[in-house]
């Protein structure tokens, strides 16, 4: 436990919270607590942490708050300074062969590069020759071994309990999957040595809406470090899913049902914008659509569990065109792709997987062979009719979360480019860009979390293992140190 | 790629100009014909020759002869090296700028060659997609049920390699009565099999000698201690697996055990007892949370076991081919399983053997098959880059000499990275296949929506025709 304590000793440890998930009262109330704490100079500890955790776990009951401060003052002491990199730390500069810094755009690699890190930024990235190492950071020379920003995943259902699958209702909009976040669980730990740093902790698609996700730090052992927005999205399965789970759902009651609760929820994001914008009378908070707000300022976007090929069609029509809101497909698979055209058009980006290959004709049920058809990968028919942004996601467990490579594996195997990095982009830069986190993760560029990857080579190689994995500077997997996870 | 000699060119000579699949599907369905007919005809027929020229060879054995020939005579392989002869009347597979490999020797699948686990003669379907797909997949030897088979397309003749492989064994701590009879099994098989020999010995001199008694000893254990067939024990855990190796070293048998996931942590004791490991790296256990000790699965378990001298071979989670699009794990994906075994540490030879040589050591075909070597037979795979990449694709499949599968002239994967010399317009049809083809009429697409946007609709059917023409 010393070395979980570690963390919460460094100055720089900011509990505080980021983007538009502060609406929450719980959280609110957490950092209010947290920051007291501070000001009061007792040394955080992991009871702490703990005691915040069940906080939020459990509603802002007064009674708990003052549980929650009670475990405050059992105070466990550490003098472990914070590594190199950490926050609070030194500096810490990674030498490499090779560094994939994979921005969106620009220059996707640098030869005999040198990474720089400081409390759990980066603060720099380019040649070793040209870039300056200040005085007094660490130097580590991980030498023919390749550096490369963490994998996302936007589609996890492995972030905590399984109790994500709320089934009363069709649409639950206001439920949060954060109630049920187990951070640095045992999965986690796995997926972190399969180079899977970030994903997006999801409800189920028992039903249309299962209510909002969160952006999730695999490798961080306590919630307010681990979370990097909340809500990391609202999650919406239009069809192929919720009628196996939901009695008496068709089709049209879905699309019926679920345009419904937009159109209430946005009606109330938009009389909250003109309330902020001095046009109107306060509306009265209303828990169950609060998250519509954040929908209606993109600052969230509509994760959408669609597959088919109208089923994307109505995503693209319905939650992008009709109502506005940043939507991807997610899950996308089957032949959805034959919609990727429109999708384009509309700034909808194809998250593909967990399967990725299609048989055209006779889909996926009892094909025989009979009919000879072509095998088709389905990223690659993404690509081949434009979708220009096209990422991988597992669906874990469906696919155990440390095997998300292997989405990329059996995409280029299928016919998905190579050339231009596009499997590692579709590991990386696209579902953090997809997901309006990129400006944190995604890619190696200055400002940056450093969430990095050690790694022997391509990592869209099954035989290219990570050797050791940093998280906002923190070493959180070492095989120096450990046995390989994975 | 595959040319003939002058005086078939001649005959044929347009028909090859047209026909994808020129000489080689109807040559030997004529050749098997001909073999029916007569046992004497076929000592008159001439030789069969088939070379493979240009090609990066890696025979399996350790060794890559860049720029080298293979030559196969009637099945096969003749010589391998640099400038042979080519035999005029030999069919020619130019692999220029693409490798050859030994055909892949799957440990074990299901479906490959029809649903049926013996009687192959009568159960396997020849024209199988699965089949296919396993060829397409570089397969050309499978352990199924207790015998290794050949992916004899169009054929069913000689394609059972070897048969009563193994003598299944139960061990587990879950049935401690089952380990003390399967011991003591092994005692007085052991006990007779020791005074059968002395009895050989002893009758010699003494011819009036009785031969000792049979009863009760059991004929499996026997066969296993005669090594006329080898132990095969599925076990996962610690306790079973030291267990296994403990029966094995005292009564002096090599066990196969499948499954072996906690092996890595008794891999001494399993390397001393010779055993043999059929594993899949990606198995997921988790630790008994109660046991201080190591325990569970380890992506490192192949690499560890082949550290201490376990032969390790390696199979797919799904041992038959998925097409439920969950990718990467079935039968289909061997390679990419083998991927799996050299990220946990296991030495790419060591990967590459792991489903060639040693999955054929441990179905004692390794005399046959697993390797490119004079004597063995010309089952090979030329594939466009190194096997173990997951972007590598087997372009020709080769058995018994002959070309059994075409990536450029099957509807599965010849849109994906076309080989250069690929036709631009693929036949639908596979010109090996007699069977009738069921119309080949465009048939309704479930899963499009009937009441789907035009626009999509247009779309939908131009791109269907473009693919076809796009190859």
């Amino acid at each position: 436990m010393v070395r979980d304590v570690r963390m919460h000793t460094s100055e720089g440890f900011t509990p505080g919270l980021r983007g538009p998930g502060s609406g929450s009262t719980a959280t609110r109330e957490l950092t209010t607590i947290v920051r007291a704490a501070r000001r009061s100079g007792r040394v955080a500890t992991t009871a702490k942490a703990l005691a915040a955790f069940a906080l939020v776990l459990a509603t802002s009951s007064d009674a708990l708050a003052q549980r929650s401060l009670d475990a405050q003052n059992r105070v466990v002491q550490s003098n472990l300074p914070p590594a190199a990199g950490e926050r609070g730390g030194p500096g810490l500069a990674i030498k490499a062969k090779k560094i994939l810094t994979v921005p969106y755009e620009g220059e996707q690699f640098v030869d005999n590069a040198v990474l720089v890190v400081k409390d759990g930024k980066i603060e720099a990235v380019g040649p070793a020759r040209t870039t300056p190492i200040p005085a007094g950071y660490q130097v580590l020379d991980v030498g023919d071994h390749w550096l490369m920003p963490g994998f996302v995943d936007l589609h996890s259902h492995v972030g905590g309990t399984f109790d994500i699958n709320d089934t009363v209702y069709l649409t639950n909009p206001g439920l949060r999957v954060q109630t049920s976040v187990v951070p640095a669980n045992e999965m986690f730990k796995v997926a972190v040595a399969g180079g899977v740093t970030s994903v997006l902790y999801i409800p189920g698609s028992g039903v249309n809406c299962g209510g909002q996700g969160i952006l999730l730090k695999t490798g961080l052992e306590h919630f307010e470090e681990a979370r990097i927005r909340m809500p990391g999205s609202l999650k919406i399965a239009q069809a192929g899913n919720p009628e196996g789970w939901t009695v008496g759902v068709g089709r049209s009651l879905m699309n019926w049902n679920t345009r419904d609760m937009l159109k209430r929820g946005k009606a109330y994001a938009l009389r909250w914008k003109a309330f902020e914008e001095g046009r109107g009378e306060k509306p009265e908070r209303d828990l169950e659509h609060d998250v519509f707000r954040d929908l209606e300022a993109h600052r969230t976007q509509i994760s959408t569990h669609t597959q088919m090929y109208q089923v994307v069609m109505t995503t693209i029509t319905m939650l992008s065109r009709e109502f506005g809101f940043s939507v991807y497909i997610d899950h996308g698979e089957m032949a959805g792709y034959k919609a990727s055209e429109l999708a384009q058009e509309n700034n909808v980006n194809a998250i593909v997987g967990p399967r990725e290959i299609e048989i055209p004709t006779r889909q996926f049920i009892q094909w025989t062979g009979s009919n000879p058809e072509a095998i088709l990968g389905i990223a690659a028919e993404y690509r081949k009719r434009g979708m220009k942004d096209v990422g991988f996601n597992t669906d874990a467990p469906v696919v155990p979360q440390e095997e998300l490579l292997v989405q990329a594996t059996t995409a280029a195997r299928y016919g998905f480019p190579t050339r231009d990095l596009d499997t590692v982009r579709g590991l990386t830069i696209i579902p953090a860009r997809t997901a309006g986190i990129s400006d944190r993760v995604g890619c190696l560029q200055p400002g940056r979390d450093a969430d990095v990857l050690v790694i022997v080579g391509d990592p869209a190689d099954p035989r290219c293992a990570v050797d050791t994995v940093f998280i906002e500077g923190k070493k959180v997997y070492d095989t120096a140190l450990e046995r390989r996870r994975w | 790629m595959i040319s003939t000699n002058r005086i078939e060119r001649f005959v044929v000579g347009a028909l090859l100009a047209l026909l994808a699949f020129p000489v080689t599907g109807h040559a030997w369905q004529e050749g098997d014909e001909k073999k029916d007919e007569s046992a004497d005809k076929k000592k008159e027929e001439p030789d069969k020759w088939f070379v493979v020229k240009n090609a990066e060879i890696h025979t399996g054995t350790g060794s890559v002869l860049r720029d080298a020939m293979l030559v196969a005579k009637n099945g096969k392989i003749d010589e391998i090296g640099h400038d042979l002869d080519v035999p005029p009347d030999a069919k020619v597979l130019d692999a220029q700028g693409l490798r050859v490999y030994p055909g892949l020797v799957a440990i074990s699948s299901a479906g490959l060659v029809g649903q049926a686990t013996s009687d192959f003669g009568d159960t396997v379907n020849p024209f199988n997609s699965n089949m296919i797909l396993g060829l397409a997949t570089g397969i050309t030897t499978t352990g199924i049920g207790n015998a290794a088979v050949k992916l004899k397309r169009f054929s069913i003749k000689d394609l059972v390699v070897r048969d009563r492989i193994f003598s299944v064994f139960s061990w587990s701590a879950r049935n401690p009565s089952g380990k003390r009879s399967l011991r003591e099994k092994f005692q007085s098989a052991s006990a007779y099999l020791r005074d059968y020999r002395a009895w050989e010995e002893k009758v010699k001199k003494d011819k009036e000698l009785k031969e000792p008694q049979k009863k009760n000893v059991d004929t499996t254990v026997l066969a296993v201690l005669k090594g006329e067939s080898t132990a095969k024990f599925n076990a996962n855990e610690r306790d079973d697996l030291l267990g296994i190796a403990h029966l094995a070293q005292e009564f002096g048998f090599r066990p196969v055990i499948e499954g072996c996931v906690e092996g890595w942590t008794v891999a001494d004791e399993l390397g001393r007892a010779g055993a043999m490991a059929i594993v899949t790296p990606r198995d997921r256990r988790p630790k008994d949370e109660a046991l201080v000790r190591d325990g569970g699965s380890s992506i490192e378990n192949a690499a560890i076991l082949h550290r201490s001298g376990v032969a390790v071979a390696v199979v797919p989670g799904t041992e038959s081919v998925d097409l439920g699009g969950l990718v990467g794990r079935d039968i289909m994906h061997l390679p990419i399983e083998a991927g799996f075994a050299i990220r946990g540490g296991l030495p790419e030879d060591a990967g590459l053997a792991s489903i060639t040589t040693t999955s054929a050591r441990i179905l004692g075909v390794q005399h046959r098959v697993g390797s490119l070597e004079v004597g063995k037979d010309c089952d090979l795979i030329v594939v466009d880059k190194d096997l173990l990449h997951y972007e590598a694709f087997v372009q020709w499949t080769v058995i018994d000499g002959k070309v059994v599968y075409d990536k450029q002239k099957e509807l599965y994967f010849a849109h994906i990275r076309p080989r250069a010399d690929a036709p631009a317009e693929p036949k639908k049809l596979d010109k090996g296949e007699t069977e009738p083809k069921p119309d080949a009429d465009k048939p309704k697409e479930g899963e499009e929506p009937k009441d789907g946007e035009k626009k999509g609709d247009e779309k939908k059917n131009g791109e269907g025709d473009g693919e076809k023409k796009g190859g």
